[in-house]
């Protein structure tokens, strides 16, 4: 059985391929590929093996990011904190390995500044009894200060010069600029990892089982003995421990970083691309696989743009204009589905 | 009048700093010729310590703490309660509600403001109080403020257009990149690099790439365009912000020497890439001197001395001269 099936109150179905690819996912990626061939005929410089890396690359961060929106939003919720998230805890890393700490014990303290976050978070909104939407809010500007007052404000950059000890040094950049088999960058990896663990949690364990549950309809799953607290507190946990996890990443790949601008108002691009690739706001629906292809539009439209020269005031206005339009179409299909 | 004084910068760098402090061409202001509020009189004649309000556009950016040290120094040197305000963003109506809240304990206000339009409403409420008020950093023309200590945009960004073109030998294509297109410092800022591009015949301005202010962005938008336009040689960034992207861009995709980025301003990443060839120019504007200034010109005036514009100047590094501040 898996979970990828469950939409809302909907059972559990058997697994097949063409479950895989239902209808609102076939849309995204038609309206991707549709993207990709016009951009092939307008820049020569998209349909390059380095572009299309690059692409890649840049969608990473957020792809990871919206892999942990997936379950916060399905399961009914929603997590506004990303961005101050992916800030506190990249910065807070990087300040460690300036500090001389080695590799490990700084990733997993910066990994436990998210989960930290992501606890606070879950039991706000849950025994706190707080919308998550307010919960995060208020998060988003506490955790955001906490970075401004850890810093004091200035940047904070990782290299030997300010006392990175220079094996850890090596190691965190590989992390962040290193390419896999010499061609396929870090990030990627990290990303495509990261989806391939979570789409097989969403898809095919209990959890993830839960997680569509609890978002699909609180009073049956609470009816069914599912301990839904306890469901959307893991949620904002793996949401926060991948939120870390990102800014981390970005950390180590510029390897620089400021926390009055670092991760600002990432948590709209992230919760954007989420919703482009089908998860419902309203809980109850989504898969890792529509996220994927969501962030994938949103990087590739971001590239495309660059790339055939289009005004930077223009491209803000078409970004947000793709994001309505494939909504609206995902809302449209979505009811002719249902009738 | 600027000191310019850098030549050769392709061949043989030389170490070039050109500072400053220059009164312009307005006239001066004195505290005889302005409404000043009572309560302000009388504690200038009691000799109470003056309370000077300085708000920034932004305390949460990289130069918040530079301006603060100097609003410190001033404070010091001045004998005078200094405090630094401002909005933690950029954001407009934060900085106005701050300024409405503060206005019946200021004794003198230097700002600079989050948006010229916006502010200028405020500032002027404050003066018809009786409450003097300088620009700094940014400027506020459309205001009634006394004088305005800081960098003159249109000129810094003048002069980093020539430094480009001089850098690129006088032909080659180029993009210049900021992280806000529609700040009124950017718009400032890239009509003065493009006069500055303008009077060589042979730079052809490519684009002008809005990166966005969160580093990975800015990253990525330097990286696309520069793919969109491989034939591109020269990135004159606007701010602080896109210059070390763009040097470490240069650098990553081994392009030192083939790609030439001049930038603004001494962050520490940027230095380093100075140091390394990757940036071959940076422009400081001494935030430090201009929160110094800021509080300064306001207990002066004050006390009855007559103020003036203060220019504080364009810094020029290369990899000539950058060890100066790598040392520091």
């Amino acid at each position: 059985m898996t979970n990828e099936t469950v939409r809302g109150k909907t059972a559990a179905k058997t697994f097949h391929l063409e479950h895989l690819f239902r209808a609102r996912e076939t849309g995204v990626l038609l309206a991707l590929f549709v993207m990709c061939v016009f951009l092939s005929f307008s820049s020569d410089a998209f349909l390059t093996s380095t572009n299309l890396l690059n692409i890649g690359r840049q969608v990473s961060l957020i792809g990871i990011m919206a892999v942990g929106m997936t379950f916060v939003l399905t399961c009914g919720e929603v997590d506004l904190s990303v961005g101050s998230n992916y800030a506190f805890s990249g910065l807070a890393t990087g300040m460690l390995i300036i500090a001389g700490w080695s590799l490990l014990p700084a990733i997993a303290a910066g990994l436990l500044c998210g989960v930290t976050i992501g606890v606070i978070n879950g039991v706000l909104s849950t025994y706190g009894r707080l919308p998550s939407l307010i919960a995060t809010l208020g998060m988003l500007s506490v955790v955001r200060g906490a970075a401004l007052i850890i810093t004091s404000g200035q940047p904070v950059t990782v290299n030997l010069r300010n006392g990175a000890d220079p094996d850890t040094f090596a190691a965190f950049s590989y992390m962040g600029q290193g390419y896999l088999f010499g061609f396929i960058p870090m990030q990627l990896v990290f990303f495509i990892f990261v989806a391939a663990v979570g789409w097989a949690v969403l898809a095919f364990t209990n959890f993830g089982f839960r997680v569509f549950a609890v978002g699909g309809g609180a009073k049956a799953a609470r009816v069914s003995g599912i301990p839904i607290n306890s469901v959307k507190i893991w949620s904002f946990v793996l949401m926060g421990a991948l939120a870390a996890l990102a800014g981390i990443l970005s950390m180590a790949f510029l390897p620089s970083g400021q926390a009055g601008r670092t991760g600002l108002g990432l948590e709209l691009d992230v919760i954007a691309a989420t919703i482009v690739g089908g998860t419902s706001l309203s809980g109850g629906e989504g898969t890792i696989l529509g996220t994927i292809l969501g962030v994938l539009i949103i990087g590739v439209l971001r590239n495309g743009l660059v790339l055939m020269g289009i005004s930077p005031f223009v491209q803000e206005f078409m970004i947000g204009f793709v994001i309505i339009l494939a909504v609206a179409i995902d809302k449209w299909t979505a009811s002719r589905r249902a009738a | 009048m600027i000191i310019r004084k850098f030549t050769g910068l392709l061949l043989a760098p030389l170490a070039v700093t050109a500072w400053l402090s220059a009164a312009s061409a307005e006239d001066a202001k004195s505290v005889k010729d302005f409404p000043l509020a009572e309560r302000i009189a009388a504690k200038v004649k009691s000799g109470e310590p003056l309370d000077i309000y300085v708000s920034y556009h932004d305390v949460s950016n990289e130069f918040a703490p530079q301006i603060k040290a100097g609003v410190e120094r001033g404070g010091t040197t001045d004998k005078a309660n200094a405090h630094f305000i401002g909005p933690v963003g950029a954001d407009a109506d934060k900085q106005i509600s701050e300024l409405e809240s503060l206005m019946s304990k200021m004794d003198g206000l230097a700002i600079s403001s989050v948006s010229t339009d916006a502010l200028s409403p405020v500032i002027d409420r404050i003066i018809a109080a009786g409450i003097p008020v300088v620009a700094f950093n940014t400027d506020n023309p459309a205001s009634k403020r006394l004088v305005f200590a800081g960098q003159d945009l249109v000129q810094s960004g003048r002069e980093a257009g020539k430094l480009m073109v001089k850098t690129l030998g006088g032909k080659g294509k180029v993009i210049i990149t900021t992280i806000d297109a529609a700040a009124q410092w950017s718009i400032d800022r890239e009509k003065g690099a493009r006069e500055g591009l303008g009077e060589a015949k042979g730079i052809e301005i490519v684009q002008t790439v809005n990166t966005g202010t969160d580093p990975q962005a800015i990253y990525a938008a330097i990286e696309n365009a520069m793919l969109a336009n491989p034939d591109v040689t020269g990135i004159l960034s606007l701010e602080c912000c896109s210059t070390p992207a763009a040097g470490t861009w240069v650098e990553r995709s081994n392009k030192v020497g083939q790609v030439k980025v001049v930038g603004f301003d001494l962050l520490d990443q940027t230095v380093e890439l100075v140091q390394k060839g990757a940036i071959d120019a940076t422009i400081d504007q001494a935030p430090e001197k201009q929160g110094f200034a800021a509080v300064d010109l306001l207990v002066k005036f004050l006390k009855g001395e007559p103020i003036n514009t203060v220019d504080t100047g364009v810094g020029i590094y290369d990899k000539s001269n950058i060890d100066e501040v790598a040392k520091k």
